[in-house]
């Protein structure tokens, strides 16, 4: 009989022991998971600039200070917006929910702060907000962002993990001088909103600043 | 009584004993105080029993001879009687099985705790009883509470002071700037979403358009400009906004917060977002009244 086979296999027989003692466990907790991390309806991943905005935030290391992540919480929904579904991170990878706040959340940024304002702030926080111990990122308006980076993500995880990014999204030199256009009409509709003369010039140039991306990348935290 | 039972009294004495010692020796009052009585007395039952349950068991593991009928299934050659399930075992168990029926089809789906569902009933009390206490509040709560709001919600663009930080965000202080109301007549306005709709650009031209900006800033006092027929017709002869139809030139009436707050504004400053979700209606009456505070 199998029990007779399992009990002279004390590998099988604990592996067999974990199976039954989490059973309950597996189909309660892994079917939930799997539902809830599903992407919202109607969700779009991230564009190409949005990308490397995020790029840009992760390297200057927005998280260490700044969670994405409302809690189901009065006192975070009356400051923040709604609380965030797991849905809404499925296509960030990897995700920024971060641990500490010495800053404010940013989840719902984009519902909140406009484009003129981030620019302001990342100039100079405290003048922006009186007592903020925000550093300024000035070389962030100087410094150009990764934009070929960013699509070979958008890329890799197209095939890797089938986010949904459309067909023109392609591993090669020529589907990516198709789309570079439409990344830098998504950047000059941001600097358009904005006043500093350097990042405009640099837009027009077809280059992408930083801040440009980043802001690209805030705004779409809604 | 045996040698073993003896040797195991013994022993329970001893154990006894030796506590009662350490007791006595921390100078505690066993026989004054009645809860130290109980439990020493306690500790002795427990001691005696122990000692007793464990003589019993002992003796018969050493007397007992096998009876009864065995199964057939043999393990490495030690077998099993074939024993009636004891009662109290199959009593619970089969109360474990009732329950967890009950539990499984009943009561884990109705009774589930939900996060969400306890945000949401927290949310509900809290906003009734927001509504309650403050359905007639005066003046000095509606600021008190407007000042913490603007602190949370708008300082960060229009400054601590509500001053716009020199040009970053309207100014609360006065109702509009003299380029302001340029900028508006030149290239006309339409974000607000008031009944009257767009403004189209080039109302008025040149030193009408001047005159007419010199006029609103400074509060409308003084003559009125002829040209300002140009703008009457809309925002009222008094600048007033025709009863809500159109935006006031002279102050931050309720008509506009809420407008602005709706919908947010995008102007020469740059562009403010709606606040929609985050301010209620209570709230943005108390906005009104700070807001209003700042430019009196």
């Amino acid at each position: 009989m199998f029990f007779h086979w399992l009990e002279k296999n004390p590998f099988f027989f604990a592996a067999a022991i974990s199976i039954v003692i989490s059973f309950a466990g597996l189909i309660e907790i892994v079917p939930n998971f799997a539902k809830a991390a599903k992407p919202l309806v109607g969700m779009e991943p991230r564009t190409v600039l949005e990308l490397a905005g995020k790029n840009v935030y992760m390297k200057d290391n927005c998280q260490s200070c700044h969670s994405q992540m409302i809690r189901p919480f009065k006192s975070e929904t009356d400051r923040y917006g709604d609380y965030s579904l797991s849905g809404e991170y499925a296509y960030d990878r990897p995700f920024l929910w971060g641990s500490k706040r010495t800053g404010p959340d940013l989840h719902r940024i984009g519902n909140y702060r406009s484009t003129d304002w981030h620019e302001n702030h990342m100039l100079a926080p405290a003048d922006i907000v009186p007592g903020s111990i925000m550093p300024a990122y000035k070389h962030q308006f100087t410094n150009i962002a990764d934009i070929e980076t960013a699509y070979a993500e958008a890329v890799t995880v197209k095939n890797a993990f089938h986010t949904p990014y459309g067909p023109e999204f392609k591993r090669t030199r020529a589907a990516w001088d198709a789309h570079r256009p439409k990344v830098l009409d998504d950047a000059k509709a941001i600097a358009a909103d904005m006043k500093n003369k350097d990042v405009k010039e640099a837009v027009a140039n077809g280059q992408v600043p930083e801040i440009v991306a980043l802001i690209a990348y805030l705004n779409s935290l809604k | 009584m045996n040698a073993l039972m003896i040797k195991a009294l013994a022993f329970a004495a001893i154990l006894m004993i030796a506590t009662i010692w350490v007791v006595m020796s921390l100078d505690i009052d066993i026989v004054g105080d009645s809860v130290n009585a109980i439990t020493m007395g306690g500790a002795l039952a427990i001691a005696v029993i122990t000692a007793a349950v464990s003589v019993k068991y002992i003796n018969q593991m050493k007397t007992d001879t096998a009876s009864g009928e065995l199964a057939e299934e043999s393990w490495d050659g030690i077998g099993e009687y074939k024993n009636e399930l004891p009662s109290g075992w199959a009593y619970s168990f089969l109360a474990v099985f009732l329950w967890s029926m009950w539990y499984g089809f009943a009561g884990y789906p109705i009774n589930t705790y939900s996060q969400i569902g306890e945000y949401n009933e927290e949310v509900l009390a809290y906003n009734t009883k927001f509504e309650v206490v403050h359905k007639d509040a005066d003046n000095a709560t509606l600021l008190e509470m407007g000042e913490s709001i603007y602190l949370v919600q708008c300082s960060q663009c229009h400054g601590n002071a509500g001053d716009g930080l020199d040009g970053k965000a309207q100014d609360f202080t006065s109702r509009m700037s003299k380029e302001q109301v340029l900028e508006a007549i030149n290239n006309g306005a339409n974000t607000l979403g008031y009944p009257m709709g767009a403004m189209p650009a080039g109302m008025a031209k040149g030193a009408d358009a001047e005159a007419i900006a010199v006029y609103v800033a400074g509060g409308m006092k003084g003559g009125q400009p002829a040209a300002f027929g140009a703008c009457s017709s809309c925002h009222g002869l008094d600048g007033k906004g025709n009863g809500g139809m159109s935006p006031s030139l002279v102050e931050y009436d309720a008509t506009l917060m809420k407008y602005t707050i709706q919908n947010g504004k995008k102007g020469s400053m740059g562009k403010m977002p709606a606040f929609k979700t985050l301010i209620t209606p209570v709230q943005e009456k108390a906005l009104t009244v700070y807001i209003q505070s700042l430019s009196n």
